[in-house]
């Protein structure tokens, strides 16, 4: 596996692989490649350059390459899970802060069975764990606590109780898409749920309040901790406890 | 003649700093240079007021705090000189309707203080991912009485200096300076000087702060691939 290539902002970056040399000889001449510039990366003139610092990645199926670096403000993007917090009720909706630029706007109809005789009835300062369905530059985001598609909840809505802490976005994303060594150590040793937003938020709840301080400590604790790291601190904190 | 620090003319002092240190910023950086030490803290993309907001590109706001005192005109025209700077590197169309806040605090100031404000706004603005066109370096000339030229100068330096000069380079770009200050009499023989003993030092500080963030990134990689 090649060495990891970290960039910095101006960095231009080479797109050609190794491949596509000795294959040369079968290609047209002409051919070009169609590359998929994702987060970090911009074409200027010819040229692609890094506009983020980070690693660079890419995928030689899907010709995609982007930067993948940590950082503290999110920036909605469609599809996302984000948790927010109810900071304004309108007529046809609420205004739920997601930590983006600009508050997000949640339909009253955006839940599980809501028709507008039946709307749900969220007071400010109420957390709730949504999906993110509209999300551009010129536009305000839009949540949704349901799937549209399939009608049910699946885990999104009112989050009641427990407790919502920041975090920045790289660990937000571990907890999320591998199975963190974190949540997995705190598992073996109390009960609690979690809601995790890629929003750099997360909402825990376990049976008491000073078990659901315990949870959330050990998750900050553990953003520059390895798997080891991470199962020794729990075991500290749990035998604390 | 030697200088008080004993340094070579073209010598820089000994350059630290730390990224992500301000827990309640966006992105921060501490740059020093020898005695010389600045905090620059981000903030953004967040909410813009509606009267300051533009439809098709963020704003960028500068504050600059001096180590002593309030801020004095002096600072009010180092806010607006950076922010000049900077505005046209930041990407700012990709997020309209925001603003992007830099707040630069004085620490401790020695001479050649504008180019650390300015290495050190570069380095929070890469810890905060905000999107750049490229790494903004600079560093300070000062063409002292004996007509020798010193890079890096303290505030010593400084006061016995005929003229002062600051650039900032683009990385990787081979145009000319984003940013340019130079104060005193001078000749332009002495001024074309300081623009090439600036362009190399700002080379330096380029490689050096390319170590420190990628320690930085390094670290960030090994936990997620872990």
């Amino acid at each position: 596996m090649a060495s990891v290539k970290i960039v910095l902002p101006g960095d231009i970056i080479d797109t050609r692989r190794e491949e596509d040399t000795t294959q040369q000889e079968s290609n047209v001449e002409d051919e070009a490649t169609v590359i998929r510039l994702g987060p970090g990366l911009v074409q200027s003139s010819e040229a692609v350059s890094a506009v983020t610092a980070g690693v660079l990645h890419s995928n030689s199926e899907t010709n995609r390459w982007w930067v993948a670096g940590n950082k503290r403000r999110y920036v909605a993007a469609v599809g996302e899970p984000v948790v927010g917090v109810v900071v304004a009720r309108h007529g046809e909706g609420y205004r739920v802060d997601i930590g983006s630029a600009h508050d997000a706007l949640l339909s009253h109809l955006a839940f599980e069975g809501a028709t507008k005789r039946n709307k749900p009835n969220l007071a400010v300062g109420t957390v709730v764990y949504g999906r993110v369905v509209v999300a551009n530059s010129v536009m305000d985001p839009e949540i949704e606590c349901y799937n549209s598609n399939t009608g049910k909840s699946e885990g999104y809505g009112e989050l009641s109780e427990g407790f919502m802490f920041k975090c920045s976005l790289g660990l937000a994303r571990r907890l999320i898409d591998t199975k963190a060594p974190v949540l997995a150590a705190l598992g073996n040793g109390v009960p609690f749920e979690v809601a995790v937003g890629v929003n750099g938020r997360v909402w825990v709840n376990a049976g008491s309040v000073a078990t659901t301080i315990l949870v959330a400590n050990a998750i900050r604790n553990s953003e520059y901790l390895d798997a080891k790291q991470c199962r020794q601190m729990v075991k500290e904190l749990l035998e604390k406890q | 003649m030697s200088r008080p620090d004993r340094r070579e003319a073209s010598q820089l002092r000994a350059l630290n700093c730390s990224l992500g240190q301000l827990n309640r910023a966006d992105g921060s950086a501490q740059f020093s240079a020898g005695n010389t030490s600045v905090v620059s803290g981000i903030y953004g993309p967040v909410e813009a007021k509606v009267y300051e907001e533009k439809l098709d590109r963020a704003v960028v706001e500068v504050k600059f705090r001096p180590d002593i005192g309030a801020p004095t005109t002096k600072d009010k025209w180092m806010e607006s000189a950076i922010r000049n700077t900077f505005e046209r590197e930041i990407l700012t169309h990709l997020h309209p309707r925001t603003l992007v806040q830099i707040v630069i605090q004085l620490r401790e100031g020695d001479g050649s203080v504008d180019s650390a404000a300015i290495n050190a706004t570069s380095l929070a603005l890469v810890d905060a991912g905000i999107p750049l066109k490229c790494m903004i370096t600079a560093a300070t000339c000062a063409v002292l009485s004996d007509d020798t030229t010193v890079v890096d100068p303290t505030q010593e330096e400084i006061d016995a200096a005929r003229s002062t000069h600051t650039f900032a380079f683009a990385s990787g770009s081979s145009t000319g300076p984003l940013y340019v200050d130079s104060r005193g009499d001078f000749t332009m023989d002495e001024y074309n000087h300081c623009y090439d003993l600036c362009a190399l030092a700002t080379e330096r500080v380029l490689a050096f702060m390319r170590t420190a963030i990628e320690g930085k990134v390094t670290k960030e990689a090994k936990i997620s691939a872990a």
